[in-house]
């Protein structure tokens, strides 16, 4: 197989991967930090800066990846 | 309340979303033939990435100065400036490479003066390299789109904090409560940094020493995304350099500022650990403290990187509707683009306020950890300050001790 179209398939496949684990790590998050902030209200705007600062680093996670496919793409 | 948005401000909103088209209406190719991969190399990534020029089409198409320490052919190092990239090429020993060219196989540059006209004619020279025929580029110190809008981002950022700063100069504190919308904005802005990003992070009160800092940061980085949202304009911080050295700035804060505690902690490992476990740690722990400031950089990169190419792809998408399908499908994926790309942009406010706030409250979190100092007075030192009067309390201290440490074996 050409190796330029394994490149780009990999930059395929490897977003999307990424793009999974990046939305399993975000919604577990939301879905935990909602339920914290129902249960104790007056915690919520705590709740919601930790919850930001969490989504960045898991958002930064899934970045590097995307970066990686990026270069997959762009110098093969 | 969707009732009360006017139509005049949807308007407003799309004629926003259509002014981003303008400036990223593709080049045509040499022939004249829009292509597939020009429109990808040209539209897509040319628009997102750095370039030589500012883009104001339909308007103008300015080109930036080029700046080159060079290293010429008999070994004397010269530093030439060039009015702009097409003079570059035009007047000193510059040739053209295409994009994925700079490799070996490929044929060379293009040196020939007509072959050169042609490229400049269609636009070529603003997205490919410039690859000197003799002798060796040691720098290109070139005035590019992103250090223009950096700087731009800069001056706004002094602008309004000088004039800010001017009301509060005759007292020290304020006398009356602030006055105006701009004022009222920028110290709940500020009052925000200090309250929720400096102080709950750096322990000690030692938050005043780096609020400074973290203004700045802030600030810079709202002000250079939010100008990555501005037709014809770029986000400065779309550029690995300029999150690279902001990043590297916080790195710098932390090393230099780092409580002797948190050396030893980095350097020896945890206390009461084994030595075994250490050996094991300590890499981990100097791997994770360069890596954090590297992905301090690459989030915010990426991040705005993403954004402009999301919107670039989805106006792009218009004019490869036009090679692939034709005209009419073309003014039909027009409508959707529109649309997608003013939904992008509003996304793209929030997350320029959300990253800079992400930027400053790690960067406060990272100083924060370093300059943190395990005070004496832990139950571990305690019995040890104690006089011989207090032997009662040290002998407790020493009980509550040894059950702690038995509890667990039995637990």
């Amino acid at each position: 197989m050409d190796p330029a179209a394994l490149a780009y398939l990999a930059a395929g496949l490897g977003a999307g991967i990424s793009a999974v684990g990046a939305a399993i790590g975000i919604g577990r998050l939301a879905s935990s930090s909602m339920d914290g902030a129902a249960r104790q209200p007056e915690a919520a705007g705590d709740i919601r800066g930790l919850m930001i600062v969490s989504a960045g680093l898991i958002e930064g996670v899934a970045l590097f990846a995307l970066i990686i496919c990026l270069l997959l793409v762009l110098f093969v | 309340m969707i009732g009360r948005v006017r139509p005049l401000r949807i308007v407003a909103l799309l004629v926003l979303g259509m002014s981003l088209a303008l400036p990223a209406a593709p080049a045509k190719a040499a022939d004249g033939e829009l292509t597939l991969e020009g429109i990808v190399n040209n539209t897509i990534l040319g628009h997102a990435e750095d370039g030589y020029y500012l883009n104001l089409k339909p308007f103008a198409q300015v080109e930036l100065p080029r700046i080159m320490l060079v290293r010429t052919a008999d070994g004397a190092l010269t530093l030439e400036a060039y009015g702009s990239t097409k003079g570059l090429l035009q007047n000193g020993p510059y040739g053209l490479a295409a994009h994925g060219d700079e490799g070996e196989g490929h044929a060379g540059p293009i040196t020939a003066s007509a072959a050169l006209a042609e490229a400049i004619e269609a636009k070529e020279h603003l997205h490919s390299t410039a690859v000197r025929t003799s002798g060796e580029v040691v720098a290109d110190l070139s005035i590019s789109r992103h250090l223009i809008f950096g700087l731009l981002a800069m001056l706004i950022v002094l602008g309004a904090f000088i004039a800010l700063a001017q009301r509060y100069k005759k007292e020290h504190d304020r006398p009356e409560a602030p006055q105006g919308i701009f004022q009222n904005m920028m110290e709940v802005l500020v009052v925000f940094v200090r309250d929720e990003i400096a102080k709950p992070n750096i322990p000690d009160g030692k938050w005043r020493t780096f609020l400074p800092y973290l203004l700045t940061a802030f600030f810079f980085i709202l002000v250079a995304n939010i100008l990555g949202l501005v037709p014809f304009a770029g986000a400065a911080t779309s550029n690995i350099a300029v999150t690279g050295v902001m990043a590297i700035m916080t790195f710098s804060i932390v090393l230099l500022y780092g409580s002797s505690d948190y050396y030893k902690e980095l350097l020896t490992g945890p206390p009461d650990a084994p030595v075994l476990i250490r050996i094991i740690l300590v890499p981990i722990e100097i791997i994770g403290l360069v890596m954090r400031h590297l992905a301090l950089a690459i989030r915010l990169f990426a991040n705005m990187m993403g954004g402009s190419l999301i919107i670039f792809s989805l106006i792009g998408l218009v004019f490869m509707m036009n090679v692939i399908m034709g005209e009419a499908a073309a003014w039909s994926t027009t409508v959707i683009s529109i649309g997608f790309t003013v939904f992008i942009l509003l996304l793209k406010l929030l997350v320029a306020f959300i990253q800079a706030y992400v930027f400053t409250i790690l960067s406060a979190l990272f100083i924060g950890m370093a300059v943190e100092e395990h005070h004496p007075g832990g139950e571990e030192s305690e019995p040890d300050v104690g006089l011989d009067g207090r032997v009662e309390d040290r002998l407790d201290a020493v009980e509550d001790k040894m059950e702690d440490r038995v509890q667990p074996t039995t637990a």
